[in-house]
């Protein structure tokens, strides 16, 4: 019987390395290729044929899409605009390595560090370069907001350097946390359904209640990573 | 736990990097134009056939606002012609009404002339015929001749009471 962290193993499928560099490629970059192939050809075929009536299929990419501007011009405004393809990517991109994660037996790239930690570093240094590029030397107010009194600097800079610069582990934290604690969780939980015999019908009842809530999870997370950043990219265009 | 095998990290981030780099493409380049193309199509549809509406529905109340009018003026001319055509026949009326009134009245004042000539004529014969009455009657009564002048006098006074 496999462990719970098994299924979290990365598998070279070829060797590869670069410049003595190790980019094999992996079941992760794998699972990566059949999202990004799934996203583009949900994206593509869907709108093959452009109709004036959507049926089904161009009926949910444009949910999606217009999913997607709302969120972004809701926190962002029209200033966020030209940062809606970055954005689609992101939530499509985490959105679908989350739900293919709940195939059995696949493997869930957001539920590892580097990957979730290597896009919040992305989207931290982007939005920094954005709000300098904006702002100036200005853009250094964020961490003194204005009409604070000066006596209180003391303590308000430090805070505000802190949270500005906890932002990429916050974000990538959030995933993958959510992530890895909600595949341990079926794993285990799915472990006691043969081992416990006839009595097994209570875990495995837990278990599909939990796989629904897995669902929502990673559904939501997907959200809650894209939503941040529309938040970074808010503050990096309008400061506070 | 495999999250924190640092061994894994190059590779990793290194597919991460290039499936999102191409995906990040494909998405920017070829599916979100399309689909921003295709609502913003739609959209342009929707008001395009809203304005056609809106300038249908304004030629018909221009339309119909055309129809009233002209039904106004012709009922307009209408009754203008009907005033006028009573106005001719009442003047006309009235014209033909003193025409006649004036025939009647001079028919009558003729009439009434002829009759006061021949009650005067008459009046004249009577008396005169009265006088000579009286005369030869006091001639042969009385045998007294009296003079035709005071005959007539003495007639007059009588039928002048």
């Amino acid at each position: 019987m496999a462990g719970p962290l098994e299924q979290f193993e990365i598998k070279p499928l070829a060797e590869l390395s670069v410049a003595g560099i190790d980019v094999s490629f992996t079941n992760s970059a794998l699972w990566m290729v059949i999202a990004a192939v799934l996203v583009t050809g949900f994206m593509t075929l869907s709108m093959r044929r452009g109709a004036l009536v959507p049926g089904r299929w161009q009926g949910a990419a444009e949910v999606m899409y217009e999913f997607v501007a709302n969120m972004l011009k809701d926190n962002v405004g029209s200033a966020g605009r030209k940062y809606f393809p970055f954005v689609f990517t992101l939530f499509m991109f985490v959105l679908f390595g989350n739900l293919l994660g709940m195939i059995p037996h696949s493997f869930t790239f957001t539920s590892h560090i580097a990957v979730t930690f290597a896009m919040a570093l992305v989207i931290f240094l982007g939005v920094t370069v954005i709000g300098f590029m904006r702002h100036g030397t200005h853009y250094l107010r964020m961490f003194f907001p204005e009409g604070a009194p000066l006596a209180t600097a003391i303590i308000l800079v430090p805070i505000e350097i802190i949270s500005y610069f906890s932002r990429p582990f916050s974000l990538a934290i959030r995933l993958f946390a959510n992530m890895t604690v909600g595949h341990i969780m079926l794993k285990v939980i799915g472990g006691f359904v043969g081992l416990i015999g006839i009595l097994g019908v209570l875990p495995f009842a837990m278990l599909t209640g939990i796989t629904v809530l897995e669902f929502g999870i990673a559904a939501l997370q997907a959200y809650v990573y894209t939503i941040l950043t529309c938040i970074y990219l808010h503050d990096a265009i309008h400061m506070h | 736990m495999p999250q924190f095998d640092i061994a894994t990290f190059s590779e990793q981030i290194f597919w991460l990097f290039v499936i999102f780099a191409i995906l990040y493409f494909l998405m920017s380049k070829i599916a979100l134009p399309k689909v921003g193309e295709v609502l913003e199509r739609r959209q342009k549809n929707i008001e395009d056939n809203l304005g056609k509406a809106r300038a249908l529905k304004d030629e018909t109340d221009a339309a119909i606002a055309k129809y009233e009018a002209a039904l106004a003026e012709a009922r307009d001319a209408a009754q203008a012609d009907i005033r006028e055509a009573s106005e001719k026949a009442a003047a006309e009326q009235a014209k033909k009404t003193d025409a006649m009134v004036k025939k009647l009245t001079k028919k009558t004042s003729e009439a009434e002339k002829a009759i006061a000539d021949a009650k005067a004529e008459a009046m004249t014969g009577v008396a005169e015929a009265a006088s000579e009455i009286a005369r030869e009657a006091t001639d042969k009564l009385i045998g007294v001749k009296v003079q035709a002048k005071t005959a007539d006098k003495a007639v007059s006074a009588i039928v002048g009471e």
